[in-house]
């Protein structure tokens, strides 16, 4: 893929550089017939000349009954020559022919012109050397050379120049979009530019993303209220059962049934307390303005969790090398992240298995690892792993399959990615990159 | 000690204070903020258990009145709302305690016992467990004199369960009580049950523990009769 103030300079030089080819393919024939019919008029010129010169002093200068006449300069460059035609034939015409002057054979255009005067048949040969005539051909051969080189280069650089000053706003645009996965924090200061394609482009993106805005905060403000409205008669039922739950005289079968409905109703809370969280994250609801160590909070989780994995007989430990000191995030946030993303692999680990939390400096970047060797992901589980309510097993009571979908917002809201590679039957591996900054 | 209850869902009004006079509290309700801030201002309460989303009210507001008022109760905050920036000026507003929608009974008594001891300045007594103390102040528990190495996890458990004695506690309580801060989805997570496990391992290894007893399909508690 090439970007277009890229590909626009180099369409035109290579139409350029085509025609340019063209033309000095072409050149040599063109300019030879140029040449050729040039010297050609120069010698019907001569001959004129030399006709009229004979008819102001005639013949005799230049030839007697047995002599003929023959002149030309010193580099043999042209001659004229008068002599006695061997046929009688009328000749006039212009031929490319060789002669051998002074032992020298020398290629030549030369006129032949038959004339009479008193009956006496002449015959008058014009010539001009070839050499001179192919060597101003090279000569404006090479001009031509050098001028469209020079031509080419030149307009290959402004051409570029051009196009990247023409193309600025598209690259404004792109730089915008950057920003399109989170619509509130996209770039609604309109791009200058002075072509209007840039510009309807410009606003119809501005008010896209404008429009999506707004049903993302929709969204995000029902998912809030909703949840909000379902807490209360949550919370009422609750210290129902709660109350009814302590009352002395209860049989054991009501105790059960009660405890049921407790737990039925935890988790309800628990899955409407998780999209609350979800919701109250994307619309920014929580601050970030905490600074610590996050191997510190790993070390935490590791020994959070670390009697649930020996109860699963799952080994957990942590192998940390480097340490990041981050600023401006959520504590409690990337606790949860890192507590459900670890927890998650300890459910998903068999006996026997190991849990190992690697922190380390990739390509610059901080690098937390969560490996397991646990049953592994399909493709199709991998795809959905962090949508909400999409569980590995869809039979498992365990959890409401929302746990990762937090870490997934959690890390979004701290931008910090966060990603999962794993092989059937070997285990998964979780990856969490930092941002630079942090 | 006088309570009123700010809460404009009558029924949860009512469980509430059901639920506190069990715990010996005189319990007042009231389901408007004009209802409640005429009560703040004729009679004393020791707490105002205050939900934030009143009709007619802004419930801060009430808090700002009730210290203008000069009045002495303390507040806790009930809501379902729970923005955080709700929570951090409801705390700077001077209220005392800030309790998210649905919550346990037991946890919000164990708030409300939490202020009152600030307020009163009350000393954590030594609880005896059996043939162990626990002391509530340096966090320790003792057996014999020696002292039983409990993660932090597994203090707070058995104290949640110490204050509550005589009471069932169901994992969820429990879960909610330790790991209330972290926001996952175990609602049906084993954690408690490993902790109770761990925890009566270690107790064991000192004496036994017939005291922390387990309520089959609910809970856990610890009996009030084996602990004297």
């Amino acid at each position: 893929m090439l970007k277009l103030n890229f590909k626009l300079p180099l369409f035109n030089l290579i139409s350029k550089i085509a025609f340019t080819g063209l033309f000095l393919l072409l050149m040599p024939y063109i300019i030879e017939r140029i040449n050729l019919r040039q010297v050609d008029n120069d010698l019907v010129q001569k001959r004129e000349q030399v006709l009229s010169l004979i008819g102001d002093i005639g013949i005799e200068p230049f030839i007697t009954s047995d002599s003929s006449f023959g002149s030309f300069n010193i580099l043999k460059e042209e001659f004229i020559s008068i002599e006695k035609p061997v046929s009688d034939e009328d000749l006039n015409y212009i031929e490319v022919t060789s002669r051998i002057i002074e032992g020298e054979e020398i290629a030549y255009r030369v006129l032949n012109y038959s004339f009479k005067i008193d009956d006496q048949a002449f015959l008058l040969e014009i010539g001009k050397s070839l050499d001179s005539i192919f060597h101003t051909e090279r000569n404006i051969r090479n001009l031509m050379l050098v001028f469209l080189a020079f031509i080419i280069v030149i307009t290959f650089f402004t051409d570029t120049l051009y196009t990247r000053i023409l193309l600025t706003p598209l690259e404004r645009i792109k730089g915008k979009l950057k920003m399109i996965s989170d619509p509130s924090l996209f770039d609604r200061i309109p791009v200058k530019t002075s072509t209007s394609d840039f510009r309807r482009l410009d606003d119809a993106l501005c008010e896209v993303m404008e429009n999506i805005n707004l049903l993302f905060q929709k969204e995000k403000e029902i998912t809030v209220n909703i949840s909000h409205e379902l807490m209360t008669p949550i919370a009422v039922l609750r210290s129902k059962l709660e109350n009814l739950l302590s009352k002395e005289d209860l049989n054991l079968k009501t105790e059960e049934k009660i405890e049921d409905s407790l737990k039925t109703l935890q988790r309800l809370q628990s899955l409407v307390s998780s999209l609350l969280l979800i919701a109250r994250i994307e619309s920014n609801q929580y601050l970030r303005e905490d600074s610590f160590s996050l191997n510190d909070v790993l070390k935490e989780i590791v020994s959070e969790l670390y009697p649930i994995a020996e109860d699963a007989c799952v080994k957990l430990k942590h192998d940390l090398s480097d340490d990041l000191q981050i600023k401006e995030a959520n504590r409690s946030l990337i606790f949860s992240m890192f507590f459900n993303v670890v927890n998650n692999a300890i459910k998903n680990t068999p006996l026997g298995g190991q849990v190992i939390i690697y922190s380390l400096i990739d390509h610059e970047k901080y690098n937390v690892l969560v490996c397991d060797t646990g049953r592994g992901m399909t493709e199709s589980q991998k795809s959905t792993l962090f949508s909400r309510f999409k569980t590995r097993d869809r039979n498992s009571s365990e959890g409401t399959g929302i746990g990762l979908a937090i870490a997934k917002t959690i890390a979004d809201f701290h931008k910090i990615e966060i990603s999962a590679s794993s092989e059937l039957g070997k285990g998964t591996i979780f990856s969490f990159f930092f941002p630079e900054n942090s | 000690m006088n309570v009123l209850i700010v809460e404009d869902e009558k029924s949860l009004a009512g469980e509430i204070a059901e639920f506190l006079k069990s715990e010996n509290f005189l319990c007042d309700t009231a389901n408007t903020g004009t209802e409640a801030s005429e009560k703040i201002a004729i009679n004393l309460y020791d707490f105002v258990l205050l939900d934030l989303g009143l009709p007619d009210y802004n419930g801060l507001d009430l808090i700002r009145e009730a210290k203008i008022n000069n009045s002495e109760a303390s507040f806790i905050i009930i809501t379902a709302r729970g923005a955080v920036e709700d929570k951090v000026r409801g705390l700077n507003l001077g209220a005392d305690d800030y309790l998210a929608k649905p919550f346990a009974l037991v946890e919000l008594l164990s708030r409300i016992n939490a202020v009152a001891r600030r307020k009163f300045n009350l000393t954590n007594k030594d609880i005896s467990l059996g043939e162990f103390t626990m002391q509530v102040q340096s966090r320790k528990l003792l057996c014999n004199g020696s002292e039983v190495d409990l993660t932090k996890k597994e203090f707070d458990l058995l104290q949640y369960l110490v204050l509550n004695k005589g009471k069932v506690l169901t994992r969820h309580q429990l879960y909610e009580h330790i790991w209330g801060n972290i926001l996952d989805d175990q609602y049906d997570s084993n954690f408690i049950d490993v902790h109770i496990k761990n925890l009566r391992k270690k107790l064991n290894l000192h004496a036994p523990s017939p005291w922390l007893g387990t309520v089959r399909g609910i809970g856990y508690r610890i009996s009030t009769e084996q602990t004297d």
